[in-house]
């Protein structure tokens, strides 16, 4: 669906672009922070890079999944941030596709502090603390779709139920879900 | 936010929508904060589970990219980069043929001159240095001279003879000459 998306910024849509920004901006932070180590500067470098992505967008034909796509994009603003930073004035903006060759792989491994590594850890047994603790249509729905990958119309198949009860339960589990994770992160409503 | 729109925004985080339900759900979340982030908080349940990292502060750039977004261009179908092909006239064509063979045989003219071991253009000014000697030049009055009976033609191929000779030290052009044939009437 990413794709239709895509398809419909292509076509004029920029709500549409607003989705995919929501959709992918915490992981494209969350990666960007690996490099450049600084929350409020990774904000500024996310945000260039969906700025990328959105010019870019005319030239994508769907070869690669969106998100590698704009994952691509991110690490290469992260690094031609950081390029310019160390090279200061920044008086010629280094090629994206150029930066890559500055740093070595070993560099790609993503920033976690303690705090943010035990926050992870948190969440993933919340979640499957929630998951256990579903009925069971419910927990297999979800297992399906975020364990095994399937697609609605494949977990129907599996379940031997119509698509749009397999859509309701994983919208339930969902929810039940969220409503432990926001006691945790306190972020009620 | 009711249960059937927070159903749709879980379909959304799956890539299940499409048609009216996927411009449904684009204008609400166009018009509602609460859905905004309801949308990020399943996809981040969504990311953790696929063992992908997140940022686990709330962050909404929309704002802030769309603000910027607004100058830039709305895409549309005919916007897609296309090859534009620039048709230029015939006219245009012939004479750019035209040049590039001129061009070519300018260089090879070029090249020509600056390959003869005569070309000592950077001798000049040593030749400049050398005293002028007063020594009569000499035609060659033996060998491949040629013969004519008529003096007044003789003395014109002389003169050619030494004009020639005087131009080919200082431009490169060749030491030697050669008279096929003379008429008086040319």
């Amino acid at each position: 669906m990413d794709l239709e998306l895509v398809q419909r910024v292509q076509a004029g849509d920029k709500k549409a672009f607003d989705v995919l920004i929501l959709k992918y901006q915490q992981r494209i932070v969350h990666v960007i922070t690996g490099f450049v180590h600084d929350p409020v500067e990774a904000l500024d470098v996310a945000q260039e890079a969906f700025i990328k992505a959105y010019r870019a967008i005319p030239n994508f034909r769907g070869d690669s999944a969106f998100y590698t796509w704009l994952y691509r994009i991110a690490i290469n603003t992260a690094k031609n941030h950081l390029t310019s930073r160390a090279r200061r004035p920044p008086a010629v903006d280094v090629d994206a596709m150029d930066a890559t060759n500055y740093y070595d792989a070993a560099e790609l491994k993503e920033f976690e502090t303690p705090e943010s590594s035990l926050m992870t850890d948190e969440l993933q047994k919340t979640i499957h603390q929630a998951i256990e603790g579903l009925p069971e249509d419910t927990a297999t729905a979800i297992k399906l779709r975020e364990l095994e990958g399937m697609s609605y119309e494949e977990i129907a198949q599996v379940m031997e139920c119509p698509i749009g009860t397999v859509r309701s339960r994983i919208f339930r589990a969902r929810d039940a879900i969220d409503k432990q994770i926001q006691e945790i992160m306190g972020e009620g409503e | 936010m009711t249960v059937n729109q927070n159903e749709l925004l879980s379909a959304l985080v799956d890539g299940e929508l499409q048609g009216k339900e996927l411009d449904d759900v684009l204008q609400l979340l166009n018009t509602n904060e609460q859905a905004r982030r309801q949308l990020q908080r399943y996809q981040r349940t969504s990311d953790v589970l696929h063992d992908h990292g997140v940022s686990h502060h709330h962050i909404d750039l929309s704002d802030r990219i769309s603000a910027t977004l607004d100058d830039e261009v709305e895409f549309t179908t005919s916007s897609k980069n296309t090859a534009q092909i620039i048709a230029f006239p015939r006219q245009f064509w012939k004479q750019a043929a035209s040049l590039a063979v001129a061009a070519s045989i300018g260089a090879l003219a070029v090249i020509g001159v600056m390959t003869q071991p005569q070309n000592q253009l950077v001798q000049v000014p040593q030749v400049a240095s050398v005293e002028i000697e007063t020594t009569p030049m000499i035609v060659a009055t033996t060998g491949k001279r040629w013969t004519v009976e008529e003096q007044e033609v003789e003395e014109r191929l002389n003169s050619y003879l030494v004009d020639h000779n005087e131009y080919a030290g200082a431009s490169g052009v060749f030491s030697y000459a050669r008279v096929v044939s003379y008429d008086m009437g040319q």
